[in-house]
């Protein structure tokens, strides 16, 4: 019997890991994709939000001003990117400066901090690229800015690396619960025993909720952002996160400078019924244009590489819905993590473990659980020396598979057989950014299709771009018919 | 026969010609325009450049063309007799890699040099 | 040239890419007296020509037609024995000019991180394709739709098909070609939608590939939505209108696994990202006078890194002169001051290259190339300096996909200072 079962390895999920690893507990992790973070997690602003927006006394704002907090230490311990932008939200008519200070007062009652009024004149000196005609500004310098999915991979590897296993290409299809914990069927032909069950299923959860409930607490409706992309050229065009002033339809299309240099421009909100469709449309993208031109001028929309779009998990629920479910306490639901999901994270992960298993007096601590992920600092960080030192170390290094996104043989080889895998082509793409760039793989991808093959020892036609019945190449010409 | 007019594609500039029924041509800018319309009203033909298996260091297939244009009628056939060929490097542009293939007394001929 | 790892090496002239631009370049700029050398990433030399086995390379440079694998080996013979330094699967990662002399680092496995100290650059890294994301496309986001040139690369040097029932979006040559050598490899080939009201490929290639094999080429159509569960299922097209927006009720599906994009192609000029160097709106390459020069003394560029060509013989016509431009240039021959003469496209021209004339080192004919915007039967160009007509030339078949040239003498000039225009006139 496993003492906890996860469902679901997006940002939530993993990090849920991660803390219980703490303990000394056994823990699985079940992702019904063939790699995690493959949903909202990996299609979102990526915006450690500063909790401004959430309604006070929920526990959004809570979580969020918490989550924001933990950030730091959190991008230290994992090894992910994180950047300082802070933001400004945007007032264009007095009845947005009106929302404007009602929104100043909401972040101090929050426990943000260091919030402040500017001026248009005082704000435009901070970023010149600001539209014309705005008359105030909410300046927001505790926001900032992450890589989501690598969150999620590093989070899973440092569970991993602190006892707990994880399991790809299994979905969980059937809960029931038992005298004592639950069984848990798996692609609909395997079953498990636990204890605990945490429901982190993303737009699924009431799904799987349904299994311990009567009468479900929440329905989630899944509401879809589509994004633009613009090419890391455009580094410096803005420096801070730019929000519009918020309408009853949510946060609004932003402009958000990544991790890596890109600017995101999105997400568009729109409900939908079917979990699944993440397809773009041409007016929707074509709003995105336009309510960005509000925010900043002069964008370079011919520096767009491409388009995205995900699916946050909106719930009837008004908050997230973390709860144990009605009649089985040790079934946890983490539900309707929509925004501020992201920022909320780690600090979900917390007040699951702490608040409501409250692990400290249940399970007894680890002695040696080591909150640092491995990882190598990447190719394309290092200074010349250290380039020099790790080609001398392996030659691999000296091999540039990727030239956009400066990426090596050497680390598409480590990912390829790292820890937490995904050995596909877009699965490398998350884990070491070939394919990122400009030419959207159109170089490199042919070199990393062989890498997989390669190390896997499989034909090339059985290397996937990344979902099942993926495979990139359909057959090999000249030979036999 | 009635008039006909086609592109002229011996070269990328793609003269807009015309053939009557005397085999008169009009509209090329040189005479290999006229010795295009008149075939491709009788016997039209077509290089044909493809790939075959190679052993080799460097790549896995080797360049090929036909030496002369071939009837457009044979494309498949030769087609398929590429699948049976595997060169070995080292390998040189124009090496033949099938002789006067079906009776044609069109070769096969290699595109690329593979050294090793 | 033996060298310890992490020793800064020393060179004249360094040529980034050995496709026909760099061949062409390196060709020409080496002398008995300077030091030439050329970096290629792949294992190589030649270029995206070793892709291209179909023909068509060389009539103007060869009076014959070639494959493209055959166009790179004349080159790479005549290379070898011009016996010019170079490395192959070595890739230049940036280029940086502190002072007189540029900073490169390139890396391979052999020599590691290579630091090459050079007084002249060439950049003739080739161009890359534009994706899914650069032209928008909306609807599923599956796996299936790549660039043509990516699936010519599969299948001409790979020896894969990427798929089997396939649809190319962008009637350029690459898709065109493709078109046909998919279908001669066994995949059934449904179709080519092109937004334009007329191709973008050369006339010849349209004949050879789509009407030989019956393959319907949708003028004034793209592609509107697309449908799949994570491998793409389906694609629908449209008809579009004048200002390209989808006719309701135009709309028409087909079952592919695959799209191909053939949809314009952008010179890569990654590598000097680093410096500070002046691009055209227009061409995304740099801007050049007539030596080839940028804004960055001794950073030439030409072939496709320039901006893209239709034909590889303009490439290298191109590239051995911006060759000889960076080996005067290295021997201090060139002079220092530029002083620029604008050339201006007026009427019916896209853009020029060069977009300068620098008539401090204007001494031989220099050739102008451009692309008009439109399709015509028959016009002039007019080179004028100011109302002055300096130039003209009838055509023929103007297309925007094909490359025109023009030449110019010093002598035609009227002064040093009033810019040069060129335009198109057309009768109706
Ligand atoms: C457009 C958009 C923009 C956003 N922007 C921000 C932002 O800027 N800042 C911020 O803080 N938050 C933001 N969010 C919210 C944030 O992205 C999410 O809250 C967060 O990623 C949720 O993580 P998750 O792990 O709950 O969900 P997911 O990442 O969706 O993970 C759920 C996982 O469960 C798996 N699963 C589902 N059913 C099963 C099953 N039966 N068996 C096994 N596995 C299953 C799924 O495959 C999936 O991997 C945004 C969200 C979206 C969509
Ligand atoms: C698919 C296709 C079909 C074509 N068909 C025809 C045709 O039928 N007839 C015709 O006449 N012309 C045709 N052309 C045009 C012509 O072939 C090309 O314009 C010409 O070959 C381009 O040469 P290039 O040297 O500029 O670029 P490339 O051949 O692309 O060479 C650039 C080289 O630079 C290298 N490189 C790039 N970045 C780096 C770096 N950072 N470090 C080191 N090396 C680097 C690349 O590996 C490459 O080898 C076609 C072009 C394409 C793309
Ligand atoms: S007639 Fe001559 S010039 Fe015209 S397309 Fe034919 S071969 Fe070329």
């Amino acid at each position: 019997m496993i003492d906890f079962t996860i469902i679901g390895g997006g940002v939530i999920g993993t990090l849920i890991a991660r803390e219980l690893s703490k303990y000394n507990v056994s823990i699985l992790l079940l992702e019904k994709e063939n790699d995690i973070g493959n949903h909202a997690t990996l299609a979102n602003s990526a915006i450690v939000h500063s909790g401004h927006d959430p309604k006070p006394g929920s526990l959004k704002a809570q979580l969020c001003v918490r989550g924001n907090s933990l950030y730091e230490s959190l991008s230290k311990e994992l090894k992910i990117p994180l950047i300082f932008s802070g933001a400004f939200v945007m007032a264009r008519d007095t009845d947005e400066v009106e929302t404007l200070e009602m929104l100043y007062q909401r972040a101090i009652q929050n426990g943000v901090k260091q919030v402040a009024l500017l001026d248009p004149e005082e704000a435009r000196k901070q970023e010149p690229n600001m539209a014309d005609g705005i008359l105030k500004v909410l300046d927001l310098p505790t926001t900032k800015v992450t890589y989501p999915w690598e969150i999620a991979i590093a989070a899973l590897q440092n569970a991993q690396e602190n006892g707990a296993q994880y399991r790809l290409n299994a979905k969980v299809t059937k809960i029931t619960p038992l005298e004592e914990g639950f069984e848990i069927e798996i692609n609909e032909d395997e079953r498990i025993n636990t204890q605990y069950v945490i429901n982190a299923a993303g737009v699924y959860a009431d799904e799987l909720g349904k299994f311990v409930e009567q009468e479900m607490p929440y329905k989630i409706t899944p509401r879809r952002g589509e994004y633009y992309v613009l090419d890391k050229k455009v580094k410096g065009f803005v420096e801070r996160v730019l929000y519009p002033v918020p309408s009853e339809k949510g946060k609004g299309v932003l402009v958000v400078p990544q991790v890596h240099g890109n600017i995101l421009l999105g997400p568009t909100s729109e409900f939908q019924d079917e979990k699944e469709n993440r397809d773009n449309h041409s007016d929707h993208l074509h709003w995105i244009k336009r309510d960005s031109e509000k925010l900043a001028k002069n964008i370079p929309f011919d520096l767009i590489i491409r388009t995205f779009s995900g699916l946050r998990a909106t719930s009837t629920y008004s908050d997230f819905y973390i709860q144990p479910a009605k009649a089985y306490p040790q079934f946890i639901h983490v539900a309707g993590i929509d925004s501020p999901g992201l920022t909320a994270a780690p600090a979900i992960a917390e007040y699951v473990v702490n608040t409501l298993l409250n692990a400290d007096e249940t399970f007894t601590k680890k002695k040696d659980f080591n909150p640092f992920r491995t990882k190598k600092k990447p190719f394309h960080e290092s200074t010349l020396e250290e380039k020099i030192a790790l080609i001398l170390d392996d030659r691999r290094y000296g091999n540039i598979v990727c030239k956009c996104e400066r990426v090596t043989e050497a680390e598409v080889v480590e990912a390829i057989h790292s820890a937490v895998s995904s050995p596909t082509v877009k699965g490398i793409k998350k884990r070491v950014r070939a394919g990122s760039g400009l030419c959207q793989g159109g170089y490199c991808e042919n070199t990393v299709v062989k890498l997989i093959a390669r190390e896997l020892k499989i034909p090339l036609t059985e290397v996937e771009y990344y979902e099942k019945n993926t495979a990139i190449l359909w057959k090999e010409t000249k030979v036999k018919r | 026969m009635e008039k006909k007019s086609m592109i002229c594609i011996v070269c990328p500039v793609g003269c807009h010609v015309t053939i009557d029924a005397q085999k008169r041509v009009t509209g090329n800018r040189c005479k290999r325009g006229e010795t295009y319309a008149i075939e491709e009203v009788t016997n039209p033909t077509r290089m044909l450049t493809s790939t075959v298996r190679v052993k080799s260091d460097l790549t896995t297939r080797l360049s090929v063309k036909t030496s002369h244009a071939i009837s457009k009628k044979l494309i498949f056939k030769v087609m398929e007799a590429l699948e049976d060929i595997e060169m070995v490097a080292p390998i040189k542009t124009d090496d033949i890699v099938i002789k006067n293939i079906f009776d044609t007394g069109v070769d096969i001929l290699a595109t690329r040099t593979i050294p090793h | 040239m033996e060298r310890n790892e992490g020793e800064t090496m020393k060179v004249d002239i360094v040529v980034i890419g050995g496709g026909a631009s760099g061949l062409a370049a390196a060709l020409s700029a080496k002398s008995d007296s300077n030091s030439v050398l050329v970096l290629e990433r792949e294992a190589v030399l030649g270029g995206i020509l070793n892709q291209c086995i179909h023909n068509g390379f060389g009539l103007h440079v060869f009076r014959e037609e070639l494959t493209g694998p055959e166009y790179a080996s004349r080159f790479i013979e005549k290379f070898t024995e011009a016996n010019i330094d170079y490395k192959l699967d070595t890739t230049v990662l940036s280029i940086e000019k502190p002072e007189d002399c540029f900073n490169i680092e390139a890396y391979n496995t052999e020599d590691g991180a290579l630091t090459i100290e050079a007084k002249a650059v060439i950049l003739s890294s080739g161009c890359y394709e534009r994706t899914r994301g650069q032209i928008k496309l909306p609807g599923a986001r599956v796996k299936g739709i790549m660039p043509a040139g990516s699936a010519q690369r599969y299948l001409n040097i790979d020896g894969y098909l990427v798929g089997k029932d396939v649809f190319i979006l962008g009637s350029g040559d690459i898709g065109l070609i493709m078109a046909r050598r998919m279908t001669l490899e066994g995949a059934k080939v449904h179709g080519v939608a092109e937004i334009m009201p007329y191709s973008n490929g050369l006339t010849r290639n349209i004949v050879q590939c789509l009407h030989d094999y019956d393959i319907p080429l949708y003028l004034s159509h793209t592609v509107t939505d697309i449908k799949g569960d994570n491998a793409l299922e389906s694609i629908t097209i449209q008809e579009v209108d004048k200002d390209f927006k989808p006719i309701p009720g135009t709309e028409k599906m087909f079952d592919v696994d695959t799209l191909l994009l053939s949809v314009g192609l952008v010179p890569d000029t990654m590598v000097f990202e680093t410096l500070d160097i002046e691009l055209s709106e227009i061409t995304k390459g740099a801007i050049v006078d007539h030596t080839y020069q940028s804004n960055i003394p001794g950073l030439f560029a030409c072939g496709n890194a320039l901006h893209v060509h239709d034909l590889v013989d303009w490439v290298t016509i191109e590239s051995e002169k911006a060759g000889k431009s960076a080996k005067h240039y290295a021997d201090d021959a060139l002079k220092e001051t530029r002083r620029l003469l604008t050339i201006e496209p007026l009427n019916g021209i896209r853009y020029t290259v060069p977009q300068f004339v620098d008539v401090n080192n204007f001494e031989a004919p220099i050739t102008i190339m451009f692309r008009v915007t439109n399709k015509y039967d028959v016009g002039t160009f007019t080179v004028k300096q100011g109302d002055t007509i300096i130039q003209q030339k009838k055509a023929r078949f103007i297309a925007p996909a094909e490359m025109e040239s023009l030449m110019i003498k010093p002598d035609q000039l009227i002064d040093q200072t009033t810019p040069i225009t060129i335009e198109l006139e057309v009768k109706s």
